[in-house]
């Protein structure tokens, strides 16, 4: 019943949001296009030399630099490439002249699957190792769960994946080492993004909701005689969801780029693996479209993160706009 | 302190063996990181290669300090760049202000939220790997902080007129901001680059991991795990010396972040789980009178102090009956408050209560959380204080009515919750219950919320009714209003009702007994009328003394108490008042002096042992 009463209040802070976030993606946009500027080479000399498999003439890569309209001013170009990615069209890659938007189209997939996977582990692992931290006693048991959350955070994906794969896959062969077939081979990839993600969030609840549980509303609920549960989830973590949220947006958002790490070592087809080997090639319209994908994602969560504040607290309408 | 001062300094002890084991590489190393064996290789730790050695024999223990200093290089070249950059960057834009200050602060913000290694791939990728690419790759969004910090301590000083100072001494925008703002600006930096060594360590780790960062055949150690991933399996010894170094500094570089962010750490909350160290009390043989509600005896209240401990409440008794008003009365930090909750377990959880509180057979002190259930919200209803704060400012009012009514066991379907809801709001006087249901606390005033609070505190029905400072932030005529309103609910529903308030005025319009508290004990208590008509405490008279009252003649001046309140039941040998006392004498620092009545079977008692009314002076 209050839940659409408090959407119509917020129609006018939801407009706003959405007009900023576009204002923020397209700033995006040009700090991606810029990646050209920072190349060091001619694209138009890599592409030319991949077609020709050999390094090409000047009259070749002058010819692809005719074709890229590499000649034109830096905001023409800007706009033109802007125009062609938001139709999904990226150019051709210079490391293996084929279409760089359907190649990254058919990755996403996996990618986002792997995301939501490990950003369902992030969140269930890190909301309740983080409840449990700001409810319990100070002692071995409290002291316990911070250190493991610290030290999740602190381990290097990449170690991580050994130790998993040299002690689930090797050792006690409960999964496979890599590939993506079947459900279990889900569990290691999600496990190593998802928890290190979790570390982080935990903390995060722990301070901030065992601050929350300090407020003098606190006492008067437990006044009125409500119980523990109820105190934690109406009073306690709606008043710490600011930080919380924007913590998750972020952790969320990040799992999207560590997702290269992953994907490399699990063999998975997916655009973290592409953004690697684009970044190795130094193939830039692949990395562009990997930038503008990735980066798009992770704002995208987290101006999500803003708003859903911004829904629960309506203080918070005001701050942030 | 000095044992958190000492965990740190543990804490940070990591990161100082990276940074020995980084500078001292060549001269402890035993051996060349480079120099292949092809016929020692894979060799198992021994005592010619401590950490055994590669698939192409190199020694490990050698690979894994050059590694340190590889690693500590890039971090120290990252941070000194972004440290420099960030520090001048903000220290310029927090000088400056104005439109400066704001381009440059959006800009930090932006590049603060900006996932640092989608940056280091993006600019590598274009760039091509390397060492002079990966630094320039980490810097470019790791200054971002520090500038952030920077400016917002330079920012603070902005105004100062130590700045107006060096400006009329002729001081140059340069010699201010480099000679007096810069150094400032930098100790809050350094402390914050202790804790972003581990960011950088892992982000160095990780692109070399890649490809994308320090290339074969350097010793660097995300570079040594993926050279060796063949023979991870087999051979131990190239599996986890590396990760364990990683992690290792990033650890105790993330650790020493959280300490240093949150400061001492302070005590925590725990009143959800345990009820704190509270420890039954012996119950007391003689039965309660039938028409008391609420039996306290020998109520003390003891909050750690650091390793000491501290009493705030000493050895109270009191009891108040249906139907009846027992006021506490005293100043700030008397402990009246404390004494008025400690028996239904609102205190914070540190608080140690001893002591016994019946409420009618039920004793009070020592009961599990879920006891408490059985009484807080039902039995007993409480208001405290309005300061905006005791009402969850994300909740409607009517939220919490709701859940009050559930809680009491008296809720039912939606529609039928609302109703009691409704009715328990017009019984606080709220006289349209459906729109003020509705808003959210901030959007009553004072006195709306103080009747919002009641009606919650009504929903159980209780038998008791707690009220803390229930009209002292409020404005006179609202005052009386909520006086009028809890006497005229304690006449209907029959309820029994502690008042606790700084204002003996104020709770003389409704108390039946007044209980007055000075320094954790009650000093006098007893009938409103017989208490305010012929106070007998010096105290006492010296608040009243301190209000108009009807029969004040006019022109009088109304003496105020010199001296200042506070100390606790145990800071003085003898009588807690002695030091404000005006008819203080030598016996009065002997011990405290006990709560005894007036005259034998009164129920006015004070604890003075030298009384103005007794022995006629002042």
């Amino acid at each position: 019943m209050r839940v659409p009463d408090r959407l119509v209040a917020a129609g006018g802070y939801v407009t706003r949001w959405a007009a900023d976030t576009v204002g923020v993606l397209l700033a995006m946009s040009v700090g991606t296009f810029a990646l050209v500027l920072l190349a060091r080479g001619d694209p138009a000399a890599v592409l030319a030399a991949t077609r020709a498999g050999r390094p090409a003439t000047p009259e070749q890569i002058e010819a692809v630099r005719v074709e890229l309209g590499l000649d034109d001013p830096a905001p023409v170009r800007y706009l033109r490439w802007l125009a062609h990615a938001s139709t999904g069209d990226f150019g051709l890659s210079l490391r293996t002249n084929t279409p760089v938007g359907p190649e990254v189209a058919d990755r996403l997939g996996v990618t986002f699957g792997l995301v939501a996977g490990s950003a369902t582990v992030a969140l269930v692992v890190g909301l309740a190792v983080g409840v449990a931290g700001a409810v319990l006693p100070r002692g071995p048991l409290r002291g316990a769960l911070r250190i493991g959350a610290l030290l999740v955070t602190s381990v290097p994906a990449f170690w991580l994946s050994y130790l998993l794969v040299l002690f689930l896959a090797l050792r006690l062969h409960l999964v496979p080492t890599s590939g993506m077939a079947g459900p279990r081979t889900w569990l290691m990839p999600m496990a190593v993004l998802g928890l290190p993600a979790a570390g982080v969030l935990s903390r995060v609840v722990a301070v901030t909701l065992r601050e929350a549980l300090d407020r003098p509303y606190v006492r008067a609920a437990q006044a009125r005689g409500s119980r523990p549960l109820s105190i934690v989830l109406r009073d306690g973590l709606p008043n710490a969801a600011g930080p919380i949220l924007s913590v998750a947006g972020f952790g969320i958002g990040s799992l999207l780029v560590a997702t290269v790490v992953v994907e490399k070592i699990f063999g998975w087809p997916g655009l973290g693996a592409y953004f690697v080997q684009a970044a190795g090639a130094r193939d830039v319209p692949a990395l562009q479209a990997a930038v503008l994908v990735m980066g798009g994602g992770f704002i995208l969560a987290n101006r999500c993160a803003d708003v859903l504040h911004g829904l629960i607290d309506p203080r918070a309408r005001r701050s942030s706009s | 302190m000095n044992r958190g001062r000492a965990r740190t300094t543990l804490v940070a002890v990591p990161l100082v063996v990276f940074v020995v084991a980084g500078l001292l590489a060549p001269l402890i190393a035993p051996a060349d990181p480079t120099a292949n064996d092809l016929a020692a290789g894979l060799a198992s730790p021994s005592a010619e290669h401590l950490l055994g050695t590669d698939q192409l024999g190199r020694d490990q223990l050698s690979r894994l300090l050059y590694g340190a200093q590889i690693s500590l290089a890039i971090t120290a070249a990252v941070l000194a760049i972004s440290l420099t950059a960030g520090a001048v960057v903000g220290t310029v834009a927090g000088y400056a202000g104005g439109w400066v200050d704001r381009v440059v602060s959006r800009v930090i913000d932006v590049v603060v939220s900006l996932p640092g290694m989608l940056v280091a791939l993006a600019v590598i990728g274009v760039r091509g790997p390397g060492v002079d690419n990966l630094i320039l790759a980490l810097a470019l969004w790791s200054w971002a902080p520090y500038a952030r910090i920077a400016r917002a301590r330079v920012a603070s000083l902005r105004d100062s007129p130590h700045l107006d100072a060096l400006r009329l001494l002729g001081a140059g925008h340069g010699r201010i901001v480099g000679r007096h703002l810069l150094p400032l600006a930098l100790a809050p930096c350094l402390v914050y680059a202790s804790t972003d060594v581990g960011t950088v360590v892992l982000a160095v780790a990780t692109l070399s991991f890649l490809g994308l960062g320090v290339a074969p055949p350097s010793a660097e150690w995300g570079q040594m795990l993926i050279e060796g991933r063949p023979f991870l399996a087999s051979a131990w010894w190239l599996a986890y010396p590396p990760g364990v170094a990683i992690t290792a500094v990033v650890f105790a570089s993330n650790l020493l972040g959280e300490r240093l962010a949150a400061g001492a750490e302070r005590p925590s909350i725990i009143r959800l789980v345990r009820p704190g160290r509270i420890r039954r009390a012996t119950r007391p043989a003689a039965s309660p009178d039938p028409g008391t509600v609420l039996r306290v005896r020998d109520l003390s209240v003891t909050y750690p102090d650091g390793s000491a401990s501290r009493r705030v409440v000493a050895g109270m008794s009191y009891e108040v009956r249906r139907g009846q008003v027992l006021a506490f009365v005293g100043e700030t930090g008397s402990g009246k408050t404390t004494a008025a909750l400690a028996p239904f377990g609102l205190l914070d959880p540190s608080a140690a209560v001893t002591g016994s509180a019946l409420l009618d057979t039920h004793e009070l002190i020592g009961l599990a959380p879920g006891e408490r259930r059985r009484i807080n919200g039902r039995r007993v209803g409480v208001v405290f204080q309005d300061s905006g704060a005791f009402l969850n400012p994300l909740r409607t009012i009517g939220a919490h009515v709701d859940e009050a009514v559930r809680n009491a066991g008296r809720g039912g379907r939606r529609a039928a919750t609302r109703r009691v809801s409704g009715e328990l709001l017009r019984l606080a006087g709220l006289p349209d219950p459906v729109a003020v249901a509705r808003q959210f606390p901030h959007q009553l005033s004072g006195g709306m919320r103080q009747r919002a609070q009641i009606a919650i505190a009504l929903a159980g029905e209780p038998e008791l009714l707690v009220a803390d400072e229930p009209t002292s932030a409020l404005d006179a005529t609202v005052q009386a209003q909520l006086l009028d309103l809890l006497a005229r609910l304690r006449d209907e529903l029959g309820m029994a009702m502690i008042i606790v308030s700084h204002d003996l005025a104020v709770v003389s319009r409704v108390a039946d007994t007044v209980a007055v508290v000075y320094g954790g004990r009650i000093v006098e208590s007893g009938p409103a009328t017989d208490l305010i008509d012929e106070p007998d405490h010096p105290y006492t008279r010296g608040l009243l003394d301190a209000v108009p009252r009807p029969r004040t003649a006019p022109g009088t001046r109304f003496r105020t108490m010199p001296g200042l309140a506070g100390g606790g039941p145990d800071d003085l040998a003898g009588c807690g008042f002695a030091p404000r006392c005006p008819l203080r004498q030598d016996s009065c620092d002997h011990e405290p002096p006990a709560l005894q009545p007036l005259l034998p079977a009164t129920a006015h008692r004070s604890a003075c042992l030298h009384p103005p009314t007794r022995e006629g002076s002042c």
